[in-house]
């Protein structure tokens, strides 16, 4: 698999999280971003378009970031979901990492760690 | 840090405007600390001795270093802790204010020697804002009253400024906070934060100010408030927050949770309890940085 071919999905209530975290996933050449508002946005997204890798956020309304990694790893046990949050409590973490999570991420976002995960992905094919 | 308390303190004993002071908060950036300047704020030289040097450097071509050290004002250890200082950025606003002239170097002297007794900021301080030197200030300037949370308030507002330093920028002058119950708000952006440290938090500006704040948070150009533009401001509130959380995990041993941010537009905010008010005066306008605490 190259990087051209993943598909990632991006679940943020905000749209500046989003959209930042968007130009720099589309400008190391990945073609395919979807982009979900909140928790089951992002698992009705993940069920339709079963992208490659999600990022996802842990506060958000509807349903949290940690609620809709449980549902996502339920319908599919292989999805990679890295935890993006402003919160880096050893709690959270707990949290994620007891949730299923690929990663964590706390914000604000090193682009250098998300072309570190996405080269893994790719790897990974 | 404590040349935004230091603009406070010279706009409340009048001794100068805020549009002069405004107008040294931008130059300010584009100066470089005068070893003069320096010296006065650590003690180790008086203004009539920092006229003299500077007198005497229009004659001969000397540093004012050197020049101090020749006439016995200073030692070479003295003017070499000065120069390690001098890329700090310290005090640069009341550089920009006496090369303005809208102080003189003797009233820049009291002034910063009665700012130092007042704020009970001792001479090393200058050269290093460590948390405890910035809790000390922080604590000192606001009066956020005997309340059993009154040490989490102070850890929480001493954090916010050095965001707002981080993520916005230093131009900036910190008014005192007032209590709030019902407030009016052009554009307001909240978050909840809840647990044993329960608090209703918000940043809140008029259209124009929320859009400089967010450019600046965003590194781009927002000209309008939409909903890209406030959630700019609510990243930044979470960022925020979320810092605040972090530091109360691991220093207090006290689990907080966030809640989503929300943006509200022409309301009126109505809190069942005192909040207080933090205005924060800008070069490009006074953002109210809100926090209202439950226990």
């Amino acid at each position: 698999m190259t990087i051209d071919q993943i598909k990632v999905l991006i679940s943020d209530d905000s749209v500046f999280a989003r959209k930042k975290l968007k130009d720099y996933i589309l400008s190391l050449g990945v073609a395919e971003v979807l982009e979900a508002n909140d928790g089951q946005e992002a698992i009705d997204l993940y069920k339709e378009n079963k992208p490659d890798v999600v990022f996802m956020d842990i506060i958000m309304p509807k349903k949290t970031g940690i609620e809709a990694v449980t549902e996502i790893l339920a319908f599919d046990s292989k999805a990679k979901v890295v935890m993006a949050s402003s919160v880096g409590t050893q709690k959270y973490l707990k949290d994620a990492i007891t949730a299923g999570a690929y990663e964590f991420l706390q914000k604000p976002i090193d682009n250098n760690l998300v072309q570190k995960i996405l080269q893994n992905i790719v790897k990974e094919g | 840090m404590y040349s935004q308390f230091f603009g406070n303190y010279l706009l409340n004993n009048k001794l100068v405007t805020a549009k002069q002071l405004a107008e040294a908060m931008e130059i300010k950036s584009e100066t470089r600390l005068k070893l003069g300047v320096l010296a006065i704020s650590a003690g180790f030289m008086n203004a009539s001795q920092v006229e003299i040097i500077h007198g005497e450097q229009q004659r001969v071509d000397k540093r004012f270093g050197d020049l101090a050290i020749e006439r016995g004002y200073m030692t070479s250890e003295q003017v070499n802790k000065l120069l390690a200082a001098q890329k700090t950025g310290f005090l640069l606003l009341g550089q920009a204010l006496v090369d303005k002239g809208y102080l003189t170097n003797a009233q820049f002297s009291n002034a910063i020697s009665d700012y130092k007794l007042k704020y009970k900021i001792k001479s090393e301080d200058n050269f290093s804002s460590t948390s405890d030197a910035m809790i000390s200030i922080v604590s000192e300037f606001y009066h956020f009253g005997n309340a059993s949370c009154t040490k989490t308030v102070t850890e929480y507002v001493s954090l916010l400024l050095k965001n707002i330093i981080r993520f916005i920028g230093d131009d900036f002058t910190p008014l005192e906070a007032t209590l709030i119950n019902n407030f009016k708000c052009e554009r307001i952006i909240s978050q909840q934060i809840c647990g044993k440290f329960s608090a209703f938090t918000a940043v809140e500006a008029n259209d124009s100010t929320i859009a400089e704040f967010a450019s600046r948070f965003a590194q781009e150009e927002l000209n309008t408030v939409d909903e890209y533009t406030t959630a700019a401001v609510g990243e930044f509130l979470n960022l925020h927050n979320g810092l605040f959380t972090v530091n109360m995990s691991n220093v207090n041993d006290v689990e907080l949770e966030l809640m989503p941010q929300k943006s509200e537009h022409n309301t009126v905010l109505d809190l069942k309890t005192n909040a207080f008010c933090i205005p924060i005066v800008f070069t490009f306008g006074t953002v109210n940085f809100i926090l209202s605490t439950k226990n």
